[in-house]
């Protein structure tokens, strides 16, 4: 180790480089987005590229809110996007652990069939179901409607798999105990196995939440009118006419983006271990 | 006694279904009945826009498909985008993973992990929406690769050009994606005991022989899983594309499976066939996750 200290630690100036690297590669682009989000579009384009604002150019927020026609419908379309993903990350932590608590703890006939099923559900991709997925809702009336866009993601199998193996490892005694203590089943549940779900519930709400925030492709098909889209297709259509207005698009992705950051700043723990997991089946 | 005993189970199968019905009848109406429904809509040659029923052509719609330049070329789309974007991926990410793994600082390295996973917080929609300025002609993209290659005022066509718009999409999906694989193999070289290195050390090989000889073997079964994992993702891919010729790149070169899906079941109304695409992406799928099942149980190792 002595000698160690003379020499030119070279792999450690590899790795340092290396990764210094990685670093700027998937950084740049996200501070691109913010600082273009405060410049004019004729500074976006300008070569080469400044990477401060040389004036304080806020009024591409004003811009993306109000949308390239005036018509505000921007702050309709992030509500909308909060609300399904809000909704469908509450209704899968709730259906999944409750059927997951089902699957782990009770004996009955026909219980590993409904475990299976549940599972041979994560091998069907959205992508592969979307067309008669439209004509059920289609069939159930559901077009352009927030039913429409939440019902279809109330719960996942991967939600149910989850719970079911965290639950598996829960220790029947106090289940048994508050039976004798003459709590209901559904109290049993809600007061003893849920508080008790903590993990899963953050990694599955987040995992849920994320999933629809970032759903392009079922909304593209279920919604028609512009005051039931969510954000993504809001890009979309900002990336249509991007010629006109770069800044603009760039603040609307920052306000697409907070809180995501938001929730990634408090959270990353969950995010980071969330991702360790299998995300088979996503919105 | 032995009557009270039948009534707890016969309780307990009680609650047991109640808890568990709703999810099925759930996944029976939005998973179970849809594919099915796509089989057997597949057979048929119907359009939405028809209100004649539609006539039953049974592998119709595969002979057409399978005969249609346009979906091989979506197959060709999504191949091409599958490979080039995993390989990549995974190579990348390991050696990002080994370099990090190596770091003393445990500050360092939980920096570099927030860092890097940070492109994939952010939505699809907003990484394709980025991406789509940096490949400007006048953007970032050439700005970059022109400083690196010393070749100023060339513009690469990033998408534009054929080629190149295949790149471009394969860039936005690296960036996006490679923290969230390096954190996988972190997570897998971490279960390695470091015993195994000292012993390996005190036998007298070199970082570079450990490695390879020690760290690859065992990391072999997280490689593949990994791997699968990410073409499983790469094959679903949408946004990205879809984004990309909303801005004006040509539709062709990434007119993968599921946008010509899109393209075919809903704006042409063509749902007879977007059904039998469907099926072929399933089944498509199927193998791979048929592949993933049987390695991750084949192959557990023990330290």
């Amino acid at each position: 180790m002595e000698d160690s200290i003379k020499r030119i630690p070279w792999a450690s100036i590899f790795i340092w480089t290396a990764l210094i690297l990685v670093f700027v590669f998937t950084v740049m682009p996200l501070v691109f987005m913010f600082t273009s989000s405060f410049m004019t579009s004729r500074q976006i384009v300008r070569m080469p590229f400044s990477w401060i604002p040389e004036t304080f150019h806020y009024d591409n927020y004003i811009k993306a809110l109000q949308g390239n026609d005036g018509s505000w419908i921007f702050p309709r379309n992030v509500f909308n996007s909060l609300f399904v993903s809000i909704t469908v990350a509450i209704t899968t932590i709730l259906i999944a652990s409750i059927t997951g608590y089902g699957i782990a703890k009770f004996n009955f006939r026909g219980r590993n069939l409904i475990f299976m099923m549940i599972m041979a559900t994560m091998m069907i991709p959205f992508e592969a179901i979307m067309i008669p997925l439209y004509m059920v809702a289609t069939g159930l009336r559901m077009q352009d409607t927030y039913a429409g866009l939440i019902v279809p993601f109330l719960v996942s199998a991967f939600g149910v798999f989850q719970m079911r193996q965290y639950l598996t490892t829960f220790p029947s005694e106090y289940l048994d105990a508050s039976r004798v203590d003459g709590l209901g089943e559904f109290g049993i549940f809600w007061r003893i196995v849920f508080p008790n779900c903590a993990p899963v519930i953050a990694t599955l709400g987040i995992l849920s939440f994320r999933g629809q925030w970032d759903n392009l492709l079922w909304p593209l098909l279920v919604t028609q009118s512009e005051k039931m889209k969510t954000i993504p297709l809001y890009i979309s259509k900002f990336a249509e006419e991007k010629l006109t207005d770069e800044g603009a698009m760039m603040a609307v992705a920052v306000i697409a983006s907070l809180p995501m950051f938001i929730m990634f700043g408090a959270l990353s723990k969950y995010f980071i271990g969330g991702s360790a997991v299998y995300e088979s089946r996503k919105g | 006694m032995k009557r009270k005993y039948i009534g707890i189970e016969r309780k307990e199968a009680r609650w047991g279904f109640a808890f568990t019905v709703p999810a099925i009848l759930f996944f029976s109406v939005f998973s179970f009945y849809p594919i099915l429904n796509a089989l057997y809509t597949s057979m048929f040659d119907k359009r939405v826009l028809s209100l004649l029923p539609p006539d039953f052509m049974g592998l119709g719609n595969y002979t057409y498909i399978f005969t249609s330049p346009d979906f091989w070329n979506s197959i060709r789309a999504t191949f091409v985008f599958t490979l080039g974007t995993f390989i990549p991926i995974v190579i990348f990410s390991l050696m990002i993973a080994t370099f990090m793994v190596n770091l003393k600082s445990k500050h360092a390295r939980g920096f570099f992990q927030i860092a890097f996973y940070t492109p994939a917080v952010i939505s699809s929609v907003v990484a394709a929406a980025i991406w789509l300025l940096i490949f400007d002609p006048r953007g970032l993209g050439n700005q970059w690769v022109n400083a690196l290659l010393n070749t100023p005022g060339i513009d690469r066509k990033w998408l534009a050009d054929r080629t190149m718009v295949q790149v471009s999409t394969i860039i936005v999906y690296f960036w996006k994606y490679i923290g969230y694989f390096v954190i996988l193999f972190i997570t897998g070289l971490s279960a390695i005991p470091p015993a195994i290195y000292e012993a390996a050390t005190i036998d007298g090989s070199s970082k570079w022989q450990a490695f390879w000889r020690i760290t690859l073997p065992l990391l072999k079964p997280t490689v593949v899983l990994v791997s699968i994992m990410a073409m499983l993702q790469c094959l679903k891919t949408f946004s990205t594309q879809y984004l990309f010729i909303q801005g004006g790149a040509p539709r062709a070169p990434i007119n993968v499976i599921t946008l010509n899906i899109y393209t075919t079941g809903i704006r042409n109304q063509r749902i007879g066939r977007a059904s039998a695409m469907s099926i072929v992406l399933f089944l498509i799928m199927l193998i791979f996750t048929w592949l993933q099942f049987r390695f991750s149980k084949s192959e557990e190792v023990e330290y």
